[in-house]
């Protein structure tokens, strides 16, 4: 696969013209454009287009099933080996294997999940997956070593191939902050010749003059570079490199004051300095030199950031998973950026305040909502020293006007004060306000890169943008429950924020009672005639509000939110759509919280939630989808949602997996509904949802009929009188609320996607999901056993 | 007088019926094709359309299924 040109134009720009203010502006908006609509290539070393399943010449039967007989011969003793690793890349595993545990382990730090029920879980060789795997430290040769081992066939020669491809290139150049300067390090010193005849890494090269104490350390290195090097490095590279090396180095003593220096105490590795407003630059050429960077940060060499006084607090224990993360995280002593994937409830935040405590440096928070930001307070307030004097919270950056104010507040208390938590500008890709909207980012981009250089760490939710990944933070970890996106650009975050470090399987983690057991239920409520007719009829917006205000629908709500109130449980019900999140509580009399609710408002509502006994239910938009921490709730319904968001579905799961105290494992101590209007696109839209959780190993019951709910008594909208007074709502109020809702909420979308969202509710940050239909052919793509049948 | 007229009895969900009233009304399948409208999950419809109704509707459900073995994207 060549790269596109589009990317290459890109490419040239930014090699040749590089002078000052344009060069800057360029990058930027380069930048910016690129994300949104070439994202697939951007960062995307040669080796990583390489996939595994072009390897694969097995065409697929009807029913999608592969015949790898004649290539996967099994070895004799394969009944106690754990693993099938077909030609394609994809590897089997047999959760029910005594060697599964160690298969586990390896599995997730080299392939990614794709599919992890209970019994046989399926993973994918991907280039990234082996980036990161190298990335926390496995070679080449172990990774092949240990998957023969584990196989119960021959590992297949084109597998091996694809390793090797995609590792050995990969894990040999770090970029180093030490001393708070930014190092490309390496201990393979060819490599390094390598990126600096690369005229972009030469732009970035930081050339240092009137630096003393560089020199002298830069001094031993010359010589270790131009003489013992070649003599060093000869085996393997060839004959005429070193010839051009000399010259370049020659050339660089005439050009430049030398500023290459390396630190022999970390073995003998060879290092040059880069200016650090170019990181961005560097990180992206060195993948596409095949030489992907290694983001880490030496954090116990770094005088210059001043130590903070925080540490964990003796009663804060970490859970087994959440110390194997923070190990890969802090493996060699020194903090490294990457992702960390654990499920919702299952404790990130202890996970991120702990890293603070390792770092132990000024650390900032991104959180896209308000609420969030209070709940990490909280959370650093519960784990570790720190107290309020330490802790600053921000939550106004979002609104333009308020920028500049904050901008002040935020460089006074940054002299302070310790973490720094600030609501996140969401990037958002609606086409109208685009532009105002990067303004707006390059502002605050501008504001918070300032804080950014005087903080060691950030941690943020990865899931929500990709702004301010490219800020200049030493080490960035990214915590996130749903490593997906609906658009593909998820493998960005490779090259943003840094490989995936860690991956738990939440079956697992349910099965050790670290989070709750969830039974899922999709409940089909029929449209009443009136409404399908109508639904029938109209145009794609109100469509939506009629198959949400479905009669059915909500006497179904009804009946599950007072049956749960008898069990005694505490329901959370969400619906993305403020019209129907308004009438549904206004009508059962229940609180609701959306964009407009106001923070004490809100606050007051979620106390009340907690410990009022008389409150049991609250109605939520997706203000609360995520970060909203209620670990009381065990009862989720849904009444509306974002279109198939995969993302947003898990998420909404996260609320009530908050392991329930005194619950028994084995049993099912969580309940989360999705209503679905029948014969309505939330059919597909539902189906579509799942597809993440079903992966994860959930499964979903569908209730056809909600037993005594003919008996129930007193229910709303039980006769033709009130539903057709209910249509007549919903077609009048519709207009203005749709209006209302594509000014604000709008989310972008290609083809037969609509726009939907909870008006104001951008303005709390709750805009953040971004979510592509993505079109495909039906009929090709569908199982023969489904084509006639329906379920 | 006795008009006799050839058809077939379809029995539906109400939900269902409104579509294919729909159908009717918009002349989706290039004419008329209900004879009586009798009562909320029954029609009469004229024989000869059956065959084109019944791809109508399995369009329909398709719009509505995702393909299972859709492995995400």
């Amino acid at each position: 696969m060549a790269p596109p040109k589009k990317y290459k134009k890109y490419d040239n720009k930014s090699g040749n013209d590089r002078s000052g203010k344009k060069k800057k502006v360029e990058e930027e908006v380069t930048i910016d454009l690129v994300e949104d609509d070439n994202v697939d290539n951007v960062g995307v070393p040669v080796a990583a287009m390489q996939d595994a399943e072009k390897n694969d010449q097995v065409p697929e039967d009807e029913f999608g099933a592969k015949d790898y007989r004649s290539q996967m011969a099994l070895k004799a003793d394969n009944a106690s080996r754990p693993l099938w690793v077909a030609p394609n890349g994809h590897i089997f595993l047999e959760a029910f294997s005594p060697v599964y545990k160690h298969a586990h382990d390896f599995l997730i730090a080299i392939a990614e999940p794709v599919c992890r029920p209970q019994h046989i879980h399926e993973y994918k060789l991907t280039a990234y997956s082996l980036y990161a795997a190298v990335s926390v430290g496995l070679q080449t040769s172990d990774i092949i070593e240990y998957l023969q081992r584990l196989s119960k066939c021959a590992v297949p020669a084109g597998i091996i191939e694809f390793i090797q491809l995609c590792t050995l290139s990969y894990g040999k150049v770090k970029l180093v902050l030490k001393h708070n300067r930014y190092l490309v390090e390496s201990k393979h010193v060819e490599v390094l010749q390598k990126l600096l005849k690369d005229p972009v890494i030469q732009q970035c090269r930081l050339r240092r003059d009137g630096d003393d104490e560089l020199l002298t350390s830069a001094l031993p290195n010359k010589p270790l570079a131009t003489t013992s090097k070649p003599g060093e490095e000869k085996p393997a590279a060839n004959g005429t490199v070193p010839d051009d090396i000399s010259q370049f180095y020659q050339q660089l003593d005439k050009d430049d004051e030398e500023d290459e220096n390396t630190d022999i105490a970390v073995n003998t590795a060879v290092a040059f300095e880069v200016d650090p407003d170019k990181i961005e630059v560097i990180q992206k050429r060195c993948i596409e030199l095949e030489h992907p960077l290694l983001a880490e940060y030496d954090f116990r060499n770094d005088a210059i950031n001043p130590d903070i006084n925080i540490d964990l607090k003796p009663t804060a224990i970490l859970r087994p998973y959440q110390e194997k993360s923070l190990r890969k995280m802090f493996g060699n002593g020194r903090a490294r950026s990457g992702v960390i994937v654990l499920p919702c409830g299952a404790g990130k935040s202890l996970v991120g305040v702990t890293a603070v405590c390792t770092v132990r440096k000024r650390a900032l928070v991104l959180c896209n909502s308000g609420v969030s930001v209070e709940q990490w307070k909280q959370q650093f307030k519960c784990w570790s020293t720190a107290d309020d004097s330490m802790i600053c919270s921000t939550l106004k950056s979002f609104i333009i006007q308020t920028t500049l104010e904050t901008e002040d507040k935020h460089n006074n208390l940054c002299q302070k004060n310790s973490e720094f938590k600030n609501t996140k500008m969401k990037f958002k890709n609606k086409k109208k306000s685009y532009f105002t909207e990067m303004k707006r980012c390059r502002n605050s981009y501008y504001y918070i890169n300032k804080i950014m250089n005087k903080c060691g760490l950030v941690i943020e939710k990865v899931h929500i943008s990709r702004m301010y990944t490219r800020l200049a933070s030493l080490v960035t970890i990214g915590l996130t429950a749903t490593l997906l996106r609906e658009d593909d650009k998820i493998a960005d975050l490779n090259f943003l924020i840094g490989p995936k470090l860690y991956e738990a399987n939440w079956l697992e983690l349910q099965a050790n009672g670290f989070i709750a057991r969830v039974q899922c239920a999709e409940v089909w409520c029929p449209m009443t005639p009136e409404f399908y007719r109508e639904y029938l009829i109209q145009k794609i917006n109100k469509k939506m509000l009629l198959y949400v205000m479905n009669p059915s629908k909500f006497r179904a709500c009804q009946f599950l939110i007072r049956y749960h109130e008898k069990r005694g449980d505490k329901t959370i019900v969400f619906s993305d759509n403020v019209f129907a999140l308004r009438h549904y509580a206004v009508k059962m009399k229940k609180p609701y919280i959306y964009g407009p609710t106001s923070q004490s408002e809100r606050i007051q509502i979620l106390q009340n939630f907690k410990f009022n006994h008389k409150v049991n239910t609250i109605f939520v938009s997706k203000v609360a989808d995520t970060s909203f921490d209620l670990p009381e709730a065990n009862v989720l319904i849904q009444i509306s949602s974002h279109g198939g968001s995969r993302r947003q579905e898990a998420q909404r799961l996260g609320r009530i997996l908050r392991a329930k105290k005194g619950a028994l494992a084995e049993e099912y101590n969580a309940f989360f509904y999705t209503l679905v209007s029948q014969d309505t696109l939330e059919m597909a839209y539902s189906r579509k949802r799942q597809r993440f959780l079903v992966n994860q190993g959930y499964s979903y019951k569908v209730i056809t009929e909600l037993k005594g709910m003919d008996q129930e008594p007193d229910l709303f909208y039980g006769t033709r009188e009130e539903q057709g007074m209910l249509l007549q709502q919903v077609l009048a109020a519709s207009e203005t609320e749709c209006e209302e809702e594509r000014e604000a909420g709008g989310v972008p979308g290609g083809g037969g996607v609509w726009r939907r969202g909870g008006a104001l509710s951008s303005l709390a940050g709750a805009d953040d999901a971004l979510y592509l239909e993505h079109r495909r052919n039906n009929q090709q793509n569908k199982h023969p056993l489904f084509k006639k049948f329906r379920y | 007088m006795v008009n006799v007229m050839k058809g077939v009895l379809v029995e539906c969900d109400p939900a269902m019926k409104q579509f294919l009233l729909h159908l009717d009304e918009t002349l989706a399948l290039g004419r008329k094709f209900i004879l009586q409208d009798l009562d909320d999950t029954h029609l009469f419809i004229s024989p000869d359309i059956v065959e084109t109704l019944q791809a109508r509707v399995d369009d329909l459900m398709d719009q509505l299924s995702i393909p299972v073995h859709d492995k995400g994207l």
